[in-house]
C-alpha cells in the first residue's frame, strides 16, 4: 500500500491535554507509550495529532499542513511522514488496515 | 514531537506558566480518617469516625470536581489523606482522574495495599507513590504510628510495590522518638531497597490548632544538625540559598501576605469539598458543594492571594526567608496569627545560615541576629 494512503488511529489510552497553550499527550495505561515520558507537541504536531482520526490519510494530512502553513506539498508530506513514524514508534498510533482514501 | 524526560518537561511547563495564574497542581484529601495514630500528624482522625465519613465527598462529587480542575488546567494531582485506601471507592476516583489525563501522586501509609491493588496500579500506573517510614526497628516505627504490627504490614507493602516496579518513594518525618534511626532508615531505603528517600523535621501543629504534634518536634539545633550530618543535604541548602539569596520577594509584592504558589499554581480540596490555598489551611475555604472550582479559584482564592499584610514584622525584610519555610498558614496554626513570625522556624533559619557561613543582614527587631553576623540571640 502507498504509504501516503495509509490511515492511522490514536491509541485510546492516550489523553490529550492543552495546558498553557502546550499540547501534552498523557499515557494513562500500562500498554501504551513510555509512562515515564511526557510527550509534548508543537503547533504543527498538534495539528497532525488532531487530524489523526482513523479516516484522514497521510496524504490528506499533508494537504492540510501545506494549505495551513503555505509550504510545498512535498515538504508537508515529508514532515507528516516523519512525525507519524515517530508516533508509531512510540506506540501512540497504529495503522488502520486496508483503508484507501 | 518532543519526548521529554520528566525533569525537562516539568521545567518547561513551569517556565510557560510563569506570571500566569493556572492551577496546574492540586491536592485532594479524600479522607482524614486513618488507622494509624501518628502523634505528629497534622490532620488524622480515627478510622471509624462515622461522622467524618458521612461528611466526605461522594464518588460523584469527586468526579465533578475532577472534571472542573482538569478543565481549569490541573495536570499534577495528589490524592492524600488520612489514609486514602480507607475509602472503598478510592480506585474508582483514581481511575476517573487518570482517564482525565492527570499525573497522579498517591500518599498512603501502605497498610491497606493488597496484591490486587498493587496489580491494579501496574495497569493504571500512578505518577508516583509516597509512603512514610518511621523507623528501621519495628518497635520504633510502631511506636510512632501507635499501631503494633504496622511495620510488618508496611514492609509487606513495600515488597508488593517494588516487585512490580511501581514508582515508589519513601520518606520520613524526623521526630524525637525516631531521630536515632534516621541514617539507618536512609541506608535501608537507598542501599537495601534501592529507592529514593527524603526526610523532613519541620512539624506543624494540627489543623484543628492542637499543639500536640510539637511534643515530638526536634529542637532547632537538632534540625540543623541533621542538615550538617549529610553532605548532600547541606550542599542542597547551599545551592538553594545561592539561588534565592537576597530579598525573597519583589519590591512591589512586599506588602502581600502570601508569597507561595498556593492560589497561583496550586490548591487543595479537603474531604468535605472545601477549596483551600493548601492542605495546612485551617480556614473555612470555598464550598465546592455550592459553587464551581472556577468560581472558587477566581473569587475566593484570588481574594486570599491579594490579601495584604497589616503590619511590619521582622520577616518582611529578612533575606534568609528562603531557608525558613514560614508561611501564613503555619503561622496561623502555631500562633493563631498569619503574620506573627514562627519562632521555631526563625531559629532554624538563623542556625542554618550560621552553619552555612551566611552573613545575615539586619532586618528589624530580630532577636536572633541583633548583632550583624552574630547568632548572639540564639539559644
Amino acid at each position: 500500500m502507498d504509504i501516503l494512503a495509509r490511515c492511522y488511529a490514536k491509541d485510546s489510552n492516550l489523553i490529550t491535554r492543552d495546558i498553557a497553550g502546550e499540547t501534552i499527550i498523557v499515557p494513562v495505561r500500562n500498554n501504551v507509550g513510555d509512562l515515564d515520558s511526557i510527550y509534548t507537541l508543537n503547533e504543527v504536531g498538534t495539528l497532525i495529532w488532531e487530524l489523526i482520526d482513523g479516516k484522514n490519510s497521510v496524504s490528506r494530512i499533508a494537504e492540510v499542513i501545506s494549505n495551513t502553513y503555505e509550504v510545498k506539498l512535498e515538504e508537508a508530506e515529508r514532515d507528516a511522514l516523519q512525525f507519524i513514524n515517530s508516533l508509531e514508534k512510540a506506540g501512540m498510533i497504529r495503522t488502520i488496515e486496508n483503508k484507501m482514501e | 514531537m518532543d519526548i521529554l524526560r520528566y525533569f525537562d518537561f516539568s521545567l518547561e511547563i513551569h517556565q510557560k506558566i510563569k506570571g500566569r495564574r493556572i492551577p496546574i497542581g492540586g491536592a485532594i484529601e479524600v479522607t482524614r480518617r486513618c488507622p494509624l495514630h501518628c502523634i505528629h500528624c497534622y490532620n488524622n482522625l480515627p478510622a471509624d469516625d462515622q461522622e467524618a465519613k458521612g461528611c466526605e465527598l461522594t464518588y460523584d462529587e469527586h468526579c465533578r470536581i475532577i472534571d472542573e480542575i482538569t478543565e481549569a488546567g490541573c495536570l499534577w494531582l495528589l490524592l492524600t489523606g488520612g489514609e486514602i485506601f480507607l475509602r472503598k471507592d478510592l480506585l474508582d476516583i483514581y481511575t476517573y482522574a487518570k482517564k482525565k489525563g492527570l499525573l497522579i501522586t498517591l500518599f498512603t501509609n501502605g497498610l491497606l495495599v493488597t496484591p490486587e491493588i498493587a496489580d491494579y496500579l501496574v495497569e493504571w500506573r500512578p505518577f508516583s507513590i509516597e509512603i512514610s517510614l518511621y523507623g528501621c526497628a519495628k518497635e520504633t516505627h510502631d511506636r510512632v504510628t501507635g499501631v503494633e504490627g504496622s511495620y510488618e504490614r508496611y514492609m509487606r507493602t513495600i515488597r508488593l510495590l517494588t516487585e512490580r516496579k511501581l514508582p515508589l518513594k519513601l520518606k520520613s518525618m524526623v521526630l524525637s522518638t525516631n531521630k536515632h534511626e534516621i541514617w539507618g532508615m536512609k541506608h535501608l531505603v537507598e542501599k537495601e531497597l534501592g529507592l529514593e528517600f527524603r526526610f523532613d523535621a519541620m512539624i506543624n501543629p494540627r489543623i484543628d490548632c492542637s499543639q500536640d504534634p510539637l511534643a515530638v518536634r526536634l529542637s532547632p539545633q537538632e534540625v540543623v544538625d541533621f542538615d550538617l550530618e549529610d553532605p548532600k543535604r547541606i550542599g542542597e541548602w547551599r545551592k538553594f540559598f545561592d539561588k534565592f539569596n537576597g530579598p525573597v520577594h519583589p519590591h512591589d509584592q512586599m506588602d502581600e501576605l502570601y508569597h507561595c504558589g498556593g492560589g497561583v499554581h496550586s490548591f487543595a480540596i479537603d474531604p468535605y469539598g472545601k477549596l483551600k490555598i493548601c492542605e495546612l489551611a485551617c480556614g473555612d475555604g470555598y464550598d465546592l458543594r455550592k459553587g464551581s472550582f472556577r468560581d472558587g479559584w477566581e473569587t475566593y482564592l484570588l481574594k486570599l492571594r491579594k490579601q495584604k499584610i497589616t503590619r511590619q514584622t521582622k520577616c518582611i525584610h529578612c533575606e534568609i526567608k528562603a531557608m525558613c519555610g514560614m508561611c501564613p498558614e503555619n503561622a496561623q496554626l502555631e500562633n493563631k496569627d498569619p503574620e506573627e513570625p514562627v519562632d521555631f522556624m526563625c531559629q532554624v533559619a538563623h542556625l542554618r545560615a550560621k552553619a552555612l557561613g551566611i552573613n545575615v543582614k539586619p532586618h528589624g527587631e530580630c532577636e536572633y541576629c541583633r548583632a550583624q553576623g552574630s547568632e548572639a540571640g540564639l539559644p
